[in-house]
């Protein structure tokens, strides 16, 4: 069975993880246009980056480029699996018309 | 936890966001083949125009070049993008029987013709891969042709600026998008 993860469903993490998975493996991207593809402010996107890096689901990788710091959040091999177990639940929620709680 | 409401709307919103990386990263490759695409057509329309009898092994030194770091740039960016290539290479067979094999076009009408075939493509894949192609395309073949009936001699300049310099342009701003 699916899991639904709680962790996941957050919806800017919703997206983030939807952002990151869609990448090839290994594959990450800037925080720069992780915030413009979300519409997240900085301390937002930042703040749920850290929860989502905290349960394994994306590592953070800063760095510097032409001297400026450059953030590149990569979804991991636990969190590309925890996504989509995500959305295999979600569509079962749509499919068996099942309400939880 | 959720109803099927709310699973329905997360999903859209999960699809609505893959939407939108694919496209960026489409474009994300595709500006930098345009960029490169772009200095390699300047540098071959001013040497046709130049020195126009290096014409031939200078344009076959661009095409060369072009693909090549077309297919390196796609490896790079991990765009799988081997049916491109391999429909590209179809492409211009069908272009070269027609204007070399079969209807023997004059220079200046191969140096019209090219960018217009490529453009005509770009602009289908528009209608696919987003309205940046179509726009590009569209600037292009006009100022393509503008330069083909009303240009003259300078016809090869023309186009060392239109075709490589445009390309360059909307290379960099797709970039940007």
């Amino acid at each position: 069975m699916p899991q639904f993860d709680e962790v996941i469903h957050q919806p800017l993490r919703l997206r983030i993880m939807s952002a990151l998975s869609t990448l090839p493996d290994k594959q990450g991207m800037e925080f720069s246009r992780l915030k413009k593809l979300t519409g997240a402010t900085d301390g937002n996107l930042g703040a749920h980056i850290e929860t989502l890096a905290k349960a394994g689901y994306v590592s953070v990788e800063k760095a510097f480029v032409a001297k400026r710091p450059q953030t590149t959040v990569t979804v991991t091999p636990a969190g590309r699996t925890a996504f989509g177990e995500h959305v295999l639940s979600l569509r079962q929620i749509i499919d068996s018309g099942a309400q939880e709680n | 936890m959720i109803d099927r409401s709310e699973a329905a709307a997360a999903l859209s919103d999960i699809a609505d966001i893959a939407e939108r990386v694919r496209q960026s990263r489409i474009y994300q490759v595709a500006s930098l083949i345009m960029m490169l695409w772009g200095v390699l057509a300047f540098c071959g329309y001013l040497t046709q125009y130049l020195r126009p009898r290096y014409a031939d092994i200078t344009w076959v030194a661009v095409d060369l070049v072009g693909f090549a770091g077309s297919a390196a740039i796609s490896f790079i960016q991990k765009a799988r993008a081997w049916r491109i290539g391999a429909a590209f290479i179809i492409l211009i067979a069908f272009g070269l029987l027609w204007t070399i094999g079969i209807a023997h076009f004059t220079p200046r009408q191969l140096s019209a013709f090219w960018p217009t075939y490529y453009m005509t493509v770009y602009a289908i894949a528009g209608l696919w891969l987003g309205p940046a192609f179509l726009v590009i395309a569209g600037a292009i073949m006009a100022l393509t042709l503008i330069g083909y009936f009303y240009s003259g001699p300078w016809f090869d300049l023309w186009m060392a600026f239109v075709n490589g310099g445009g390309l360059l342009l909307a290379g960099a701003w797709m970039r940007r998008e």
